[in-house]
C-alpha cells in the first residue's frame, strides 16, 4: 500500500509536468489548427538553455524564466517563419503534420551536435522533505505542483476573464468570422504562440527536473505522453488537456508501481487506444477527432 | 567499387524501392499518412529472422527469442510479408475506421515509437535492445554467404520480388479500385456519396502495403544479419516519406526514384564525404545529424516549391463517353 501512495505522489508531480506541457500543446491545436508534432523538440531545446544557465551558477527556477523566454521566441519563430506560410499556401493537414515533424527532426539534430549523445540533469537544491501520510514530497517537487497550478489558473483566468483569452476563444472557434468581427486574428495567433511556447519551455525544464536526468532522445517520450494527455481530453479543449494530464499522470505512475517503470509510456498509449476506439472525440470535445477536415 | 560493395548497394536499392512503392500505395495514392510504416517492415523482419533461425538454445544461447523454425528459404519471406498484412488489420481497425486523418497520422506515429519501445524492454520476447544477430540469408546452408556467388544470388532473388511488387502496384493503381482510392483521397465525402466504402478501401490498401512492408523487412534482414530496435526508430520512417515527397506522391515511377535519391542517394554521398575537411576533424555525431537535418529541409523545401514531387503523379483526364454519330452531325448542322 505504501508503494502506493508513494506513486501517487510521483503522479501529482507528473500530473504537473504533463499538464503545463499538453495544455500548451492543445492550445496551439485548438487555436492555430496546427498539430505541432515538433513541441517536444522544443521543450528538449529548452530544457538545454536551462540547463546551460542552471550550470552557470544560476538558480534553476531563474533558468525556467530563461526557458520559458527561449520557448516563446522558438514557438513563434516556428510558426512565423515555417508553419504560417504553408498554412498560407492552403498545404492541408496532412502535410502541416508532416512538416512538424519534419521540422522536429531538424530541431533535433541540430541540437545533438551541440550538447551531444549523454543525459544530463539540472543541479536542483531538493529542498528538506515533506510528509504527510505516507506521501514523501521534497520541496523543489512541491514548487513543480505549485507553478503548475499557477499555471493552469493563469489560463484559465486568461480565456475566462481577458480580452485576449476571449479574442482566442473566438480564433479558435471560426477564424474567419472572427476576423470579421474585428479580432486581429494575426496578432491572436502569435499570441497564441508566445503563450504556449513560454509553457513549452517551462515544462522542458519540469520534465528535466522531475525525470533525474534528459537527453535530445527524450522529446519523442514527452510528445507521447502529451498526445496522449491532450487527445484524452479532447484535442484543442485546455480544460480537456488538464483532466487528461490529470488521468494520464495518476494512471501511469500507478502502473509503475503495479507493474514496471519501463512501461509508463505503454500505459498511456493503451488509454490513448481506448479512447480512440470508444470516444474518439475524448472526453470533453464536442467536435474534436470526428470533426470533418479543413 | 568491388562487386561485394555494388550487391550490397543494390539489395538496399531494392528494399528502399519495395518500401517506397508500398508507403506511395498508402500515402501518395489513398492518402493514409503512415507514420508507423517502419514497424510493418520491421515486424515482417523479425518474423523472417524467427523463421529462419535455429532454436534460441543454439549458440550457447548468447540471445533470446521466440520460435527459431529453421525453415527453409521461401517460407520466411512469405512468412514475413503476412506478418506484415497480419498486423495492418488490428492497427487499422483502431485507427483507420473512425479517425480524422491527422489524428490517424499522430496515432501511428505514437503506435511507432510505443512499439519500438516495448520490443526494446521485453528482453526475451526478440532479445530487446541488443536485437537479434545471425539471421542466416536464404541458401546460407548451401552457399558461402560471404562469397561472390552468394551476393549474386542474393540480387537475383531480390529483383524478381521488385518486379512483383512493381506488378501488383501498377495493377492497383491504373485499375477501378485504384481510381477509388484516390477519389477517396481528393474527396472522402464525395466518395462516399457515390456508394464507396472509405473503411473497406483504406483497411484493404493498408493491408496490401502492410504486406509489402513485410517482404522489405524480410528481404532486408536475410541480407543484413541483424535486426535491433535501433534500426527502426521512427525516423526512419520519415526517410521514406521524404523519398515519396521527393519522387512524387501517387507516382510509382516517382516513389521508385524517390527511393533511389534519398535513402540511397544519401547512403551514397555520406560515403564521400572525407574524414577531415582542411585539417579539421568534424566530431562522429556531426555528419549523420546534418544527413537528418538535410532529410527534413528536403521534405520541406519539396513541400514549398515542388510539392507535385520529381516526377508528379498523371492527371487522369477522362475523355469522355462517345458521343453518337447523329448527335454529332445534328449538332454541326
Amino acid at each position: 500500500m505504501e508503494l502506493y501512495v508513494a506513486a501517487l505522489g510521483f503522479g501529482l508531480i507528473s500530473v504537473s509536468v504533463i499538464a503545463i506541457a499538453a495544455v500548451g500543446f492543445t492550445m496551439q491545436f485548438g487555436i492555430t489548427n496546427m498539430i505541432n508534432l515538433a513541441y517536444g523538440e522544443v521543450m528538449i531545446v529548452c530544457a538545454y538553455v536551462a540547463f546551460y544557465v542552471n550550470r552557470a551558477g544560476v538558480n534553476v527556477w531563474a533558468a525556467m524564466i530563461a526557458a520559458a523566454l527561449a520557448g516563446a521566441v522558438l514557438s513563434f519563430l516556428l510558426n512565423r517563419f515555417l508553419y504560417a506560410p504553408f498554412q498560407r499556401k492552403g498545404t492541408n493537414l496532412i502535410g502541416m503534420v508532416i512538416i512538424s515533424l519534419a521540422a522536429s527532426l531538424i530541431l533535433a539534430n541540430i541540437l545533438l551536435p551541440i550538447v551531444g549523445y549523454d543525459t544530463s540533469s539540472y543541479q536542483v537544491d531538493q529542498g528538506p522533505l515533506l510528509r504527510w501520510n505516507g506521501l514523501v514530497l521534497t520541496t523543489a517537487q512541491i514548487a513543480i505542483i505549485v507553478v503548475a497550478v499557477l499555471l493552469m489558473l493563469a489560463i484559465h483566468g486568461l480565456l475566462r476573464y481577458t480580452r485576449l483569452g476571449k479574442a482566442m476563444r473566438a480564433t479558435a472557434a471560426n477564424p474567419i468570422l472572427a476576423r470579421n468581427c474585428g479580432i486581429p486574428t494575426q496578432r491572436v495567433i502569435d499570441m497564441v504562440w508566445l503563450l504556449t511556447g513560454a509553457l513549452c519551455g517551462v515544462a522542458g525544464v519540469v520534465a528535466g527536473m522531475n525525470s533525474e536526468n534528459f537527453a535530445v532522445a527524450s522529446g519523442a517520450a514527452y510528445l507521447i505522453t502529451i498526445i496522449a494527455a491532450a487527445v484524452l481530453g479532447g484535442a484543442g479543449q485546455p480544460y480537456g488537456a488538464m483532466i487528461g494530464a490529470l488521468i494520464i499522470g495518476i494512471v501511469t505512475e500507478l502502473s509503475a508501481a503495479a507493474i514496471a517503470p519501463e512501461y509508463k509510456e505503454v500505459v498511456a498509449f493503451t488509454i490513448l487506444v481506448l479512447v480512440m476506439v470508444l470516444r474518439p472525440q475524448g472526453l470533453l470535445a464536442k467536435r474534436g477527432a470526428l470533426a470533418a477536415a479543413g | 567499387m568491388n562487386s561485394y560493395y555494388a550487391a550490397t548497394l543494390a539489395v538496399y536499392a531494392a528494399v528502399d524501392i519495395i518500401a517506397c512503392i508500398a508507403l506511395n500505395l498508402q500515402f501518395g495514392v489513398s492518402g493514409i499518412v503512415n507514420f508507423s510504416f517502419i514497424v510493418f517492415q520491421s515486424i515482417g523482419a523479425y518474423t523472417a529472422a524467427v523463421l529462419s533461425m535455429p532454436p534460441d538454445t543454439a549458440n550457447g544461447a548468447y540471445q533470446v527469442y521466440i520460435g527459431g523454425f529453421q525453415l527453409p528459404f521461401p517460407i520466411p519471406w512469405i512468412g514475413g510479408a503476412i506478418a506484415g498484412g497480419l498486423l495492418a488489420i488490428p492497427v487499422g481497425l483502431v485507427v483507420l475506421r473512425k479517425l480524422r486523418s491527422d489524428y490517424q497520422a499522430i496515432s501511428l506515429l505514437v503506435l511507432s515509437v510505443i512499439a519500438n519501445s516495448v520490443i526494446m524492454n521485453a528482453r526475451t520476447f526478440l532479445n530487446g535492445a541488443a536485437g537479434i544477430a545471425q539471421v542466416p540469408g536464404p541458401f546460407s546452408d548451401q552457399v558461402d554467404p560471404l562469397s561472390q556467388t552468394y551476393q549474386l544470388l542474393y540480387v537475383g532473388l531480390t529483383i524478381p520480388c521488385v518486379l512483383l511488387v512493381w506488378l501488383v502496384a501498377s495493377r492497383i493503381v491504373n485499375s477501378p479500385f485504384g481510381r477509388s482510392l484516390r477519389a477517396m483521397r481528393e474527396h472522402e465525402v464525395a466518395a462516399t456519396a457515390i456508394g464507396k466504402n472509405p473503411v473497406q478501401l483504406k483497411m484493404t490498401i493498408f493491408i496490401v502495403g502492410g504486406v509489402i512492408a513485410g517482404l522489405s523487412g524480410a528481404i532486408l534482414v536475410g541480407y543484413i544479419a541483424v535486426w535491433a530496435p535501433s534500426e527502426w526508430l521512427y525516423p526512419e520512417t520519415i526517410i521514406l516519406f521524404a523519398a515519396v515527397i521527393v519522387g512524387g506522391r501517387g507516382n510509382n515511377v516517382g516513389a521508385m526514384l524517390g527511393a533511389l535519391l534519398v535513402p540511397v542517394g544519401f547512403f551514397e554521398v555520406t560515403r564521400l564525404i572525407p574524414a577531415t575537411i582542411g585539417g579539421w576533424v568534424p566530431p562522429p555525431n556531426l555528419i549523420p545529424a546534418m544527413e537528418w537535418v538535410a532529410i527534413g529541409l528536403l521534405i520541406i523545401g519539396f513541400l514549398w516549391f515542388r510539392p507535385e514531387g520529381v516526377r508528379p503523379e498523371p492527371r487522369r483526364v477522362f475523355g469522355g463517353a462517345p458521343v453518337p454519330e447523329d448527335l454529332v452531325s445534328a449538332g454541326s448542322s
